[in-house]
């Protein structure tokens, strides 16, 4: 049980398609550092193992309290996620603790539901909207070695059309 | 050191291609730069760094065949070194929008300025033939300890004065 750095790009595990992971003892340490880390910034509402150079397929997050957030499933670790379903899709700009500095318009779906297992094996699965089916999307993107600006939507706002002149 | 370059001219395909082909062969590296069509003229400006013993007139001399060849207006000038750093204040965004008038971009600029606020980027664009709309968006930093309300009151102002809506909102940025 451990804080951890948070890597930055270009370390290359967090462009590398990451491995699933066994549920058992070992899952639940990586997945206790996970949680601890993202706990460790206030600002951290999820963290993948990619990101604290484990390239395994797990991931924590935790919404609660956010203004943004409308479903709030709690704490969730999940080993093996996969998104079952997806609806709606919406523009925000997003920004990620690995690649600090950078922000980008980036297109997501605004209802999803996850499946996958706990960190002991229990199969879950979980549905949200609104912030919360961002957050999800964003950190099992992590886990396929997608970082947002592998899906930045345009440059500035979506608001001024594009033009023909001539 | 570090040059400005500035090109425009008439939108066509192979601007980027033929300005940034002079400047790899020159051994300049292409640091910040902004590029976007305005009103049909495609417009760049470029932080190059050149390397030893290069200089801006050089570089200038180099562009202007191509450059000429495409009618693109260019300028390379040396700028000072800046120092980077992280912008410290808080981040908002400001949107005026409404009939086209004079002094717009004027009037929210210089309250802007009085109020210590340092313009990040700023976009205007006219919108529409029949009843042109004109939008302007902008992102903004406020100063630490700067009054969000009182600024955000005095655009509204503004606003009111121009006959032109605007919104002032803190940007929102998901870090994930």
């Amino acid at each position: 049980v451990a804080v951890r750095p948070v890597l930055h790009y270009p370390a290359g595990v967090l462009k590398a398609t990451a491995s699933p992971v066994e549920p058992g003892p070992e899952a639940e340490a990586l997945c206790a550092d996970l949680v601890d880390t993202m706990r460790a910034s206030p600002a951290c509402v999820g963290l993948a193992a990619p990101q604290i150079g484990e390239s395994a397929r797990a991931f924590c997050m935790d919404v609660s309290g956010h203004p943004k957030a409308s479903s709030c499933a709690g704490l969730v670790v999940l080993l093996n996620p996969v998104i079952v379903s997806h609806d709606g899709s919406a523009v925000t700009r997003e920004g990620c603790m690995s690649l600090p500095d950078f922000t980008g318009n980036v297109r997501r779906a605004t209802t999803v539901t996850v499946r996958g297992t706990g960190p002991d094996g229990t199969e879950l699965e979980i549905s949200a909207d609104a912030f919360e089916a961002r957050a999800l999307q964003h950190e099992i993107d992590h886990l396929d070695g997608l970082l947002f600006l592998d899906r930045v939507s345009s440059l500035t706002a979506d608001l001024f059309p594009r033009q023909r002149y001539r | 050191m570090h040059v400005a370059v500035t090109a425009v001219g008439l939108d066509r395909p192979g601007i980027v291609a033929t300005v940034s082909r002079v400047l790899f062969d020159f051994g300049g590296n292409i640091e910040d730069s902004r590029m976007a069509i305005l009103g049909g003229h495609f417009a760049m400006v470029l932080i190059v760094d050149l390397p030893e013993g290069r200089d801006a007139p050089e570089l200038e001399k180099a562009l202007a065949e191509p450059a000429g060849a495409l009618d693109l207006i260019t300028t390379v000038r040396p700028v000072a070194e800046a120092e980077a750093g992280r912008a410290s204040g808080s981040p908002y965004v400001v949107s005026v929008y409404g009939a086209d008038k004079p002094g717009i971009v004027l009037r929210v600029s210089q309250t802007l300025a009085e109020n210590g606020v340092n313009i990040s980027d700023l976009a205007t664009h006219v919108v529409g033939d029949q009843e042109p709309v004109y939008v302007m968006i902008l992102e903004v930093d406020l100063p630490p300890g700067a009054q969000a309300d009182a600024i955000s009151d005095a655009l509204k102002a503004i606003g009111s004065d121009l006959g032109v809506d605007v919104a002032f909102n803190p940007m929102d940025t998901e870090t994930l």
